[in-house]
């Protein structure tokens, strides 16, 4: 593993086949004839009322995840986990064979999506600038749910779409993501910003603000757990992303993630790496420019979507954006599985292996050490590609109905079905990009 | 809810066209080294002196840096185990970094070089040059 070189590169090395064109026609095909189905056979009346359905979870499980020792259990998984990423981020070597770099890219930011979306709010559970904060206020005798100050609800989620804009920039444009240096500053930056702000607010400030928290509990409502008060319940993942509160800032965060993605497949073309090339420009200040493009274009296109259409008196139009916001979040998922699906499972298994000896000595603390690699799915591009597209067509459905649901609760009778369609345009042109970048790039 | 399960069997009748559709690329032979060399741009001012005439079907990838510049990336077909060469032509000695899995570097001299290859993984293998750092070639692997 000693070729595995530290050079301008990300980390794993050769990307996955694009997929075949035919199947990203029949994928695009497929996401517009089922959008135009819902908008024509489905339900008349809202369905996913926030405040009602879904049933109780078995009393055993909420005996679980209510009792002391769980959560004292999750936190210490969080803490060991920040642990070990330090040891190896202060002082392992600064070589792409450092797990720094998988924990970092891997497991934390892709790792989380499918955690999330089985579990749960994991990054909520497990968090430890939560722990962190919650025993600076034990010490100081005071509440860790109350700062010196109330939350701004002005400033929404909008630190947090600022955080995840810090992190894919640090990952797809700063040509040095894969030294160790600006990943320890980045992490550094990260932790003082949490704790001061978990100081100044209280734990109000990482629901709306950790990009982390906000990630993994955006990915978690389509997950089938919710709580009802202090009840455990299963429910939809539907009527779960119907309880998404529209705030300042969730159409940003959201914009960030689907954008960034998908600058992601394309900052691999032919045609952006030629058109780079020689210009005036650096590549990264190129990649800057994309990069921020992608995100404002999402922004753009959901805005302007959702808020085309006739509105009652009550309604302001400007509002609408975040109304409709959650109805993205399956298809983020959606994609983020078809991009990173083998780099989660490969990289991420590889992570693990090179977790076991974090000071690049040689040792297997972990005995994870000398275990073989996954690579199943690279040689099986065939399905990887049909399950790419698969999981795009999926979180496409998904969103369609939410959009769907949400438009007939909030637009009046007469838009009802006019005042989805630009709406639903904006849904199939995220969805046919995004195979058209998987299938391109 | 009977809505619900007739838009599920929809999906699942799209998700199964899909599937379908996609095992026919698999099939056949992705790639046949007849049709598999992709010259770019000639080099002008050395004339190909490569020693051996021999091998005739092997996919030779042609790489020219002139004057130091690379050319513009391309993406190029080549089979999974199977051998092919870059043939760099430069001015200047150099090293290649091929990023498969497991990584190679390659160094060339001043003048042609043929540096034979073969890759085992199937995916998009970046081809970069060090220093001065440019990316070169993409190679398909399937």
């Amino acid at each position: 593993m000693d070729d595995w070189l530290t050079f301008a590169h990300g980390l794993g090395g050769p990307a996955d086949l694009p997929i075949p064109p035919q199947l990203a026609i029949a994928g695009a095909v497929a996401a517009l004839v089922v959008s135009f189905t819902v908008l024509a056979l489905a339900w008349r009346t809202p369905r996913f009322a926030p405040d009602t359905g879904g049933r109780p979870a078995p009393a055993a499980l909420q005996r679980l995840v209510d009792h002391r020792a769980f959560h004292v259990a999750l936190r210490g998984v969080g803490i060991a986990g920040l642990a070990w990423f330090g040891l190896a981020a202060l002082f392992g070597p600064d070589l792409l064979t450092n797990p720094a770099f998988g924990m970092f890219y891997v497991w934390w930011w892709v790792g989380l999506v499918p955690a999330s979306v089985l579990l749960g709010p994991v990054w909520r559970a497990i968090s430890p600038v939560r722990t962190i904060n919650s025993l600076f206020a034990r010490l100081s005798g005071s509440d860790p749910e109350r700062g010196m100050y109330e939350y701004p609800t002005r400033l929404g989620y909008w630190p947090a779409a600022l955080g995840l804009f810090a992190f894919v920039w640090l990952e797809l444009v700063y040509p040095y993501s894969t030294e160790l240096g600006p990943v320890r500053l980045w992490v550094a930056v990260y932790l003082a910003a949490m704790l001061l702000g978990g100081a100044l607010f209280g734990s109000t400030f990482f629901e709306k603000a950790d990009p982390f928290e906000v990630y993994s509990s955006l990915c978690a409502k389509l997950s089938v757990w919710a709580r009802r008060d202090t009840r455990l319940i299963l429910r939809s993942p539907l009527s779960n992303l119907a309880t998404i509160r529209p705030e300042a800032g969730l159409v940003a965060v959201v914009s960030v993630l689907f954008g960034s993605t998908a600058f992601d497949s394309f900052r691999s073309s032919l045609t952006w790496i030629n058109y780079t090339d020689g210009g005036p420009l650096s590549i990264s200040t190129m990649n800057l420019l994309a990069l921020v493009a992608f995100c404002v274009g999402v922004g753009v296109i959901l805005a302007v979507g959702s808020a085309a259409t006739g509105v009652d008196e009550g309604t302001r139009r400007r509002d609408l954006p975040a109304m409709f916001a959650h109805s993205v979040v399956p298809i983020i998922v959606g994609y983020i599985v078809a991009h990173y699906l083998n780099y989660l499972i490969e990289v991420g298994w590889d992570t693990l292996v090179l977790a076991s000896d974090p000071l690049g000595r040689g040792s297997n603390w972990l005995g994870t050490g000398d275990l073989g690699r996954i690579s199943w799915f690279t040689y099986h591009q065939t399905l990887l590609a049909s399950v790419k597209v698969l999981a795009v067509v999926t979180g496409h459905v998904l969103g369609v109905i939410a959009a769907h649901d949400r438009a007939i609760a909030v637009l009046p009778k007469r838009h009802q079905v006019t005042g989805q369609l630009p709406m639903l345009l904006a849904m199939v042109s995220f969805t046919a990009g995004g195979l058209y970048l998987l299938f391109a790039a | 809810m009977r809505r619900i399960a007739l838009l599920a069997s929809a999906l699942t009748l799209a998700a199964t066209l899909v599937g379908c559709g996609s095992e026919e690329p698999s099939t056949e032979p992705p790639t046949d080294p007849t049709t598999s060399s992709t010259p770019e741009e000639t080099p002008e001012e050395t004339p190909e002196e490569t020693p051996e005439p021999s091998e005739p079907a092997v996919q030779e990838i042609k790489i020219v840096f002139e004057g130091g510049e690379a050319p513009s990336v391309e993406r190029v077909q080549v089979g999974v185990g199977e051998r092919f060469v870059l043939v760099v032509t430069s001015d200047e000695p150099g090293e290649l970094h091929v990023h498969s899995d497991p990584e190679h570097t390659l160094a060339y001299g001043a003048g042609t070089t043929r540096l034979p290859l073969t890759i085992g993984r199937p995916g998009v293998v970046e081809v970069e040059r060090h220093e001065p750092a440019a990316l070169v070639l993409q190679l398909e692997v399937r």
